[in-house]
């Protein structure tokens, strides 16, 4: 054989082996949702545990809750499982009468019995759910005698004290904490004394339009009609199919080529090009989530309220909206959510803007004229960096030396909980659209002791107590008039914005890219209605 | 044809002895191996400033549950007591149970290993197979035009990123030209469709006889692969060229082509034959980094294997998920090493 003929020969041989085929491409089922989300974040299915946004989603798809909000108003609460409820004279009893006919997956009827036991199994558990039980007085000691079954559609809540029933409805009925559990499955397959969470943390047992079919971690979640539950809600696709995709770009090109409905996970950029695509929408909606800037107290500058006011005045709501927040958050000031109830509006919420001068004067005001050090602890947050380097420009044109430090949101978790930090950029998620949620971890703080360890409560963490805003976390919480509650509210939030230890920075935004073959996306700040979705 | 050297009794028993104690010194470097690579990963993922019950509850946990938690970890043991019950436990292939998927890290593993072995297989075929004709005909005709194009080939893919390269090739050859398949492993159609098997789904599906899915795996395989595999195929063209170069500037190689042998006959029959032993090991290293190394390529084409498996577990601080894979990272590089050591022993009869 010549050199030459060889090698084309071989070139050849090399041509041919890497052709590849040009498949068909498929596109998504008529009957089936299909999402590209990062779902990574989902670690267990155990409703007494579920503590992230993704998952509570998910869950509240495949299982109803009592009460649920209203869709078009998430201020307002519509029957569910329960299809009336009435409160005590004295306000000390809720009576919740449940549907007819709530049927578990294996066809065996569910009854008020289950969800009595369902919602005290969360208290006995005492994982993070618990605290929207035990915050109204329901305790391991008495959960039995404070939430009963009388008959097998009768469910009565005995409280220790009369909050008002909105309240009630929104922490507790709407929560995950609500959910109807199938009892003898669950107890069937415990381990131990854990009430099967271990068995719960990878399916669902519950009464609901969906059924969890497939939960493969970081990969693929999958949801099937589930038509013989008999309660409020009623599927129209069958399946629901929620793909992990993490990166950005890959959502973009799944959405664009078709072969998913939905992509949850844009950024600012891929949002403004795919609004030129003729097939594609982009819908947006305010997420019950808020970012701020934590200070602790213990660090001498920082105690002083002038200063923590002068750090407000150092942030570029205005720069960082036109910018990294573009599309994803909105500049806020105040650290209740919009639209919650009690919160303040968007504008009177947002009364700050990036003012050195101000800033300057207060800090001189407070004896600190050529500013301070401290630390800044950004986790893994997308905008966390962003941010902090706008914020420790604009502190150091004050004389304010920033040194950020970078690391994982674990690790942040860690130190911040741990009042081991000086200054820090976290996020927040409430989970029902009440002033009081955000005011009993943001303002409230039970017990300011260094032992007292109440990491779960930002107040603590930043080291800020004062006994005269606890009393009026706890007066709006009382006060049953509802006109006065939210006066009470607004005047706790304007004076956060002057006093707080927690420098709200943003309200982040939800934005979803949709193929225009669906027709419906029903949503409100807390999920996507899966069932009343129609293509 | 020369007689074969006669062996005694006593030269055969010495032969013996000798394997045993190769066999033995091969065992206990091994064990050696593994148990430090436990004691490392076990004292590295306790002693980073992480929290794997922060991790498993969030941020948001009461004091109650968090030290329940703590206590259910063993975490409020000393750390002798929880390295020697994590040592026990991982000799039994107990990783403890991964933080943020609730299941047990092995069976985790189980289930992301064979997304990467399928496509570091099919990856490293066509590395393979691209890359030793390549290297070889680049040696054969040292200075050519093919010559050059190889070098270039191979040096533009080493100093391209490849995820910038994944994403270039989802955009041409998915999104542009609509020839494969996007990210993902299979079609959402044929996600109901598929029964559960050896987890390879290109086996799988032939196995069912589920073309129209054979075919739609492979459309979402081919790409990725292809990207890894010429990765596999700069560094094994490059290698194959270095090792034939050298070899076709001995003198037997002359003597052959004084005799008349044709040159393809040279080439192929006799010096690639001499350089088969250390491509087998260019070819298994490869192999194994592949295995390990395809994180970026896993992220961009939403693949569900081992890389990014372990990111999303150190991401998450999942603690026992990260020391898990590091262990099989370990074990993968030992084995692949002791195959190496073994093919030198099958292909080259003086190193026995």
């Amino acid at each position: 054989m010549k050199k030459t003929s060889f090698l084309r020969n071989s070139a050849l041989t090399l041509a041919l082996a890497a052709t590849v085929s040009a498949p068909a491409l498929a596109q998504t089922p008529p009957n089936a949702l299909v999402m590209a989300w990062n779902i990574d974040a989902i670690s267990t299915f155990d409703p007494a545990q579920i503590a992230e946004v993704v998952t509570d989603e998910i869950y509240r798809n495949a299982c109803e809750s009592l009460v649920d909000f209203d869709v078009a108003d998430e201020s307002n609460y519509v029957p569910a499982l329960a299809e009336s409820w009435e409160t005590s004279e004295d306000g000390l009893t809720m009576t919740f009468h449940l549907r007819e006919g709530l049927t578990f997956r294996d066809g065996s009827p569910a009854t008020a019995g289950d969800l009595a036991w369902s919602m005290q199994r969360v208290v006995r558990l005492g994982f993070g759910n618990a605290a929207t039980l035990i915050e109204y007085g329901f305790t391991a000691a008495n959960i039995e005698q404070t939430i009963t079954a009388p008959d097998d559609r009768t469910l009565v809540l005995t409280l220790d004290r009369p909050y008002p029933a909105s309240l009630i409805l929104g922490s507790i009925a709407a929560n995950r904490v609500a959910s109807l559990l199938d009892r003898k499955v669950v107890e069937a397959n415990a381990t131990g004394d854990d009430l099967g969470n271990a068995y719960l943390a990878t399916r669902t047992e519950c009464v609901g339009p969906y059924n969890l079919v497939r939960w493969n971690p970081g990969e693929v979640v999958m949801l099937q009609a589930n038509e013989t539950a008999g309660g409020s809600r009623t599927p129209g696709l069958d399946q629901i199919l929620i793909r992990h995709v993490a990166e950005t770009g890959s959502q973009r090109l799944l959405i664009e080529r078709g072969d998913v409905d939905v992509a949850r996970n844009l950024n600012a950029e891929d949002l403004a090009d795919l609004e030129q695509n003729e097939n594609i929408k982009i819908e947006t909606v305010l997420k019950p989530s808020m970012f701020y800037l934590a200070m602790n107290m213990d660090h001498p500058a920082l105690n002083d309220s002038r200063v923590r006011l002068a750090m407000r005045y150092l942030i570029d709501y205005q720069g960082l909206g036109d910018t990294v927040m573009r599309g994803v958050g909105v500049p806020r000031a105040s650290y209740v959510q919009y639209p919650a109830v009690g919160a303040l509006d968007l504008e009177e919420g947002q009364p700050f803007s990036l003012d050195l001068d101000k800033a300057r004067e207060l800090l001189t005001e407070a004896g600190y004229p050529d500013g301070f050090t401290a630390t800044l602890l950004i986790g893994s947050h997308p905008y966390g960096s962003p941010i902090g380097q706008a914020l420790q420009e604009t502190a150091a044109q004050v004389g304010i030396t920033l040194n950020m430090e970078r690391m994982s949101n674990s690790q942040l978790f860690s130190r911040t909980r741990g009042r081991e930090f000086e200054t820090a950029l976290l996020g927040f998620g409430a989970s029902i659209p009440d002033a009081h949620m955000m005011s009993s971890r943001m303002v409230f703080n039970p017990d300011n002791a260094a032992e007292a360890n109440l990491g779960q409560y930002p107040s603590w963490r930043s080291a800020y107590f004062d006994e005269d805003a606890n009393a009026r976390v706890e007066e709006a919480m009382m006060e049953r008039d509802p006109a006065r509650r939210i006066e009470l509210y607004h005047a706790l939030q304007r004076d956060q914005m002057e006093n707080g230890p927690l420098a709200f920075i943003m309200q982040t935004m939800d934005p979803a890219a949709l193929r225009t073959t669906i027709t419906a996306y029903p949503r409100n700040g807390f999920r996507v209605y899966y069932d009343a979705v129609t293509k | 044809m020369t007689d074969l050297p006669v062996t005694t009794d006593d030269e055969r028993r010495a032969d013996r002895r000798a394997f045993v104690t190769r066999a033995l010194r091969l065992i206990i470097s091994v064990a050696v191996t593994l148990l430090g690579l436990i004691t490392l990963t076990f004292f590295i993922g306790r002693l980073l400033p992480l929290d794997p019950v922060l991790a498993i509850l969030g941020d948001n946990v009461s004091q109650e549950a968090y030290d329940r938690m703590r206590t259910q970890l063993g975490l409020d043991q000393p750390i002798w007591v929880q390295y020697w019950m994590y040592l026990t436990k991982a000799l039994t292939l107990d990783f403890g149970m991964s933080l943020t998927s609730s299941r047990p890290v092995v069976e985790d593993i189980a289930r992301v290993f064979p997304a990467t072995i399928e496509l570091a297989t099919v990856a490293i075929f066509i590395g393979t197979f691209l890359g030793i004709p390549a290297g070889v005909l680049a040696a054969m005709y040292r200075g050519s035009i093919f010559d050059h194009m190889i070098r270039l080939f191979s040096l533009v893919i080493y100093s391209m990123p490849n995820f910038w390269l994944g994403l270039m090739g989802l955009m041409v050859f998915y999104a542009g030209l609509g020839w494969v398949a996007g990210p993902g492993r299979i079609g959402f159609v044929y996600e109901f469709s598929v029964a559960p098997g050896t987890g390879f789904l290109l086996i799988d599906t032939a196995l069912q006889g589920n073309w129209d899915a054979f075919k739609n795996v492979f459309s979402h395989i081919i790409l990725p692969a292809s990207l890894l595999g010429f990765g596999a195929m700069a560094y094994i063209s490059r290698m194959t060229r270095s090792f034939m170069t050298e070899q076709l500037s001995q003198e037997y190689i002359i003597t052959a082509r004084v005799k008349g042998l044709s040159w393809a006959r040279t080439v192929w029959g006799h010096a690639f034959r001499n350089i088969a032993v250390q491509l087998a090991t260019v070819v298994a290293l490869s192999y194994a980094f592949l295995l390990e190394g395809a994180v970026l390529i896993e992220t961009v084409f939403v693949w569900p294997g081992f890389g990014r498996y372990l990111t999303t577990a150190l991401m998450a601080g999942d603690m026992n998920a990260v020391v898990g894979c590091t262990l099989v990272v370990g074990i993968i590089f030992v084995v692949i090493n002791l195959i190496c050591d073994l093919l030198y022993r099958v292909l080259d009869p003086r190193t026995r």
